[in-house]
């Protein structure tokens, strides 16, 4: 099994003098700056020699005070081994400029756009590099950089002005104050590029096509995107999209919040999955100030963390299966009804029912209720029943099969390629679980099989996740036989200020892989918190995928992927 | 055999109906039954509140703000200043409540806070406290606090008396040591 300092060795050997710094953390994490003209050979090697198959992201780091900006790759295997290499690429902070990994890797095109529109680092290379999160407004005051003011500028309170366009229009601008014109500080004209629209409008190549809107307001989509489909006849020519709509920032707010208060953003980047955001930054958190967590509040959050899979796959299948409609008997409101059972024991627990806050460094916020164990054993197996019952109902359904079955196939191949997270990759049959790749708390003690699929359409997608569920009923009832007594917070005070250092860390989120790269400055709050979300791979992946199919198929497909718009614009 | 499947799938909502009562049509003439760690509207324990604003501080959407209030403890309040939530920021995390000292801050099952005007939302110490002094019992904790403070002034100046005398001492003193060295008055 390979392990961080072979892979270290290993590009040492094959590119001597490309590794400029490293660091090995442990078997399964490697740091290292690599010299930015040899990064592209190094990932190549990585690739192809060393089983790294998984691009699983990138963060821009804004070094104000040494005056460069980096960008961390962060690479992984799907399943071949376990080590994650966090490879860093410096440059100067003036005209900052890397090379692209968009043509090595397919799902590295939207994580370079974001990098470029909030950091302003040009990638070379890149095949479009078009704002993505941002309002086209805003491309060129790269906002996550260190000394960004504010938009429009807070020192001077300018605020928007409207102008009346000669068709008629009110447009509003936030001119740049003369000095800052004069000083060359803001770009007074905005870089060229084409639009959204223009974009997809440069498609249609005959009368027989048009442009389809599902979004940013449709049945469909759980939250606010933009899906363009470019149809012919009853055929998906092409898909585009176009996300950011609930764009909040919420990286840069946590730069500016204290440690303990970053908590409750991570709440608020996907409500139905904030129990295990909270764990992965909290873990993170920890990771860095060294802590170790009692017996029994990791207990406590293995089982609220997968109490929480629970009530998502409940509503994430159910939301599908409205928008499906083919099944008459309408199972939404029946896995609304057993949801509500979960949540009032999560509720139980942590006193909230969506934004638990709850997790905290070095244990939790609650103990659980003296009663907790017998509510479970009332509530779990009624789950398990009514989950056994829902499987029986779609398998036995020919309305629901001839809907599902073979719509939006995604080989094993492809779903790796495209860098596509959690039950949607494993329903193409790549054991690839976070809970497994990357064990945190007491999950490597647990015995727990991870579900994956066949076939890798719609219906495997469904399937995947209700199996998960009885899987989770089956860690939870582990869990409570094995509970500790003790402690569930560390003796000693958690300090204010965290100590200079970096982590990245990885959970199992119901959406997939959720990472979370915090560094920190040694002050009070974060430097900077890159979250790696699942769904932001998902959605990415969503394009190539509605190629050729009806558009009766769309909302089947982009239905089945569980989406959650919000944590991929965080 | 394939319809006989689908019937029965069709049957399966009118089954699960007679099972299943209302879940959602609840509120408000029946209450949902809360969770003892339900995190609500704050209870306040003035009588315990040291008036030290942790809570404010921590609070991420900073909607704690210290505020005067009559029925707490002056002993331990001294300027009594306790804190007022805005509810309209609110957001109910609990941090304020872990940050406590006293741990005279909690989160009940209250739930309902509704107002048709922004200010009515504001709630302060009035609404939040649970429990509270009675006006004479702070009648007598203020005469008691400006017994006491009467005291320490009564001792400060005491001191301060003292010091002067003491200083005139020392003074005296010096003159004496300047006068049994004269050189160093003369350097002085
Ligand atoms: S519960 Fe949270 S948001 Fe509300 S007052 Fe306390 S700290 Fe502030
Ligand atoms: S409620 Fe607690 S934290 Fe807030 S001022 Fe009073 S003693 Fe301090």
């Amino acid at each position: 099994m390979t392990n961080a300092s072979e892979v270290l060795s290993s590009i040492q050997s094959a590119f001597p003098g490309a590794v400029l710094d490293s660091r090995v953390e442990s078997d399964r994490r490697l740091w290292a700056t690599i010299d930015s003209k040899k990064i592209l050979d190094v990932c190549k090697h990585l690739t192809n020699k060393l089983n790294f198959d998984h691009y699983s992201g990138s963060a821009g780091v804004d070094w104000i005070a040494r005056n460069e900006m980096e960008v961390v790759e962060i690479m992984a295997s799907h399943g071949a081994h376990k080590v994650v290499a966090m490879l860093k690429v410096k440059t100067p902070r003036e005209n900052p400029s890397v090379k692209s990994l968009a043509n090595l890797y397919w799902n590295a095109n939207w994580y370079e756009r974001e990098i470029w529109e909030m950091f302003g680092i040009n990638f070379e290379g890149h095949p479009g590099l078009y704002p993505l999160l941002l309002s086209d407004q805003l491309i060129g005051s790269w906002p996550w950089r260190k000394d960004f003011k504010g938009y429009p500028d807070l020192t001077t309170g300018e605020r928007a002005v409207a102008i009346t366009t000669p068709e008629g229009y009110t447009e509003y601008r936030f001119p740049p104050t003369p000095a800052e014109v004069e000083a060359g500080a803001v770009v007074a004209e905005r870089p060229k590029y084409p639009t959204f629209r223009e974009r997809e409008e440069r498609e249609i190549k005959s009368d027989s096509e048009m442009i389809m809107h599902l979004g940013p307001q449709h049945a469909m989509v759980p939250g606010p995107f933009l899906l363009d489909v470019l149809v012919e006849g009853e055929r998906v020519k092409k898909g585009f999209l176009d996300v950011g709509y609930i764009h909040k920032g919420i990286e840069k707010i946590m730069e500016n919040r204290t440690w303990l208060q970053g908590i409750v953003y991570t709440d608020r980047m996907c409500y139905v999955a904030s129990l295990s955001n909270n764990e992965c930054y909290c873990g993170a958190v920890e990771k860095i100030l060294g802590l170790e967590v009692p017996e029994r509040a990791q207990y406590i959050r293995v089982i609220l963390e997968e109490l929480s899979r629970i009530q998502s796959h409940l509503i994430g299948t159910g939301e599908f299966l409205t928008l499906v409609a083919g099944v008459g008997y309408a199972p939404w409101q029946y896995m609304i009804i057993d949801r509500e059972r979960i949540i009032s024991l999560i509720e139980s627990v942590t006193g909230a029912r969506l934004t638990h806050t709850f997790v905290r460094f070095g244990g939790v916020r609650n103990d659980l209720p003296d009663d907790f164990a017998e509510k479970c054993k009332s509530t779990l197996p009624y789950i398990k029943s009514r989950i056994n019952e829902f499987i029986e109902l779609f398998a036995q359904d020919a309305i629901y099969q001839k809907r599902m079955e073979n719509v939006g196939v995604l080989s094993a191949e492809d779903a790796k390629r495209v860098g596509i997270a959690g039950p949607a990759l494993r329903a193409s049959g790549v054991a690839y679980d976070m809970r497994v790749e990357d064990p945190i708390l007491v999950y490597p003690d647990l015995d727990f099989k991870v579900i994956v699929g066949t076939k890798g359409d719609c219906a495997d997608r469904v399937d995947c996740r209700l199996r998960e569920i009885l899987e989770s009923i089956y860690i939870i009832e582990q869990c409570l036989d094995r509970i500790p007594a003790g402690p569930i917070k560390p003796e000693a005070k958690i300090p204010k200020k965290v100590p200079a250092g970096e982590a990245y860390y990885r959970v199992e989120d119901p959406r997939g892989e959720m990472g979370m790269y915090v560094i920190s400055d040694g002050g009070d709050k974060p430097y900077r918190v890159k979250v790696r979300g699942p769904f932001y791979a998902t959605l990415q992946t969503l394009p190539p995928l509605l190629e050729g199919v009806y558009i009766a198929d769309v909302v089947a497909i982009a239905g089945s992927m569980d989406g959650c718009p919000s944590e991929a614009d965080r | 055999m394939l319809k006989r499947k689908m019937i029965k799938n069709f049957g399966w909502p009118l089954k699960t109906a007679m099972r299943e009562i209302e879940v959602t049509r609840l509120y408000p003439e029946v209450m949902m039954e809360l969770p003892e760690n339900e995190r609500g509207i704050h209870e306040l324990d003035a009588t315990t509140c040291i008036g030290c604003a942790s809570c404010a501080r921590v609070c991420p959407n900073s909607c704690i703000e210290m505020v005067h209030f009559k029925y707490g403890n002056p002993l331990k309040n001294k300027k009594m200043q306790f804190p007022q939530v805005d509810y309209g920021r609110c957001m109910f995390c609990g941090l304020c409540v872990d940050e406590c000292p006293v741990e005279c801050l909690k989160m009940g099952k209250k739930v309902t806070m509704a107002g048709w005007e922004r200010e009515d939302i504001i709630k302060g110490p009035d609404f939040l406290a649970t429990k509270r002094f009675s006006a004479k019992e702070v009648a007598d904790l203020e005469a008691e606090a400006k017994r006491i403070a009467a005291e320490k002034a009564a001792a400060k100046k005491a001191a301060a008396k003292e010091k002067p005398a003491k200083e005139g001492t020392a003074a005296g003193n010096a003159k004496k040591k300047a006068d049994a060295k004269p050189k160093e008055g003369g350097a002085a």
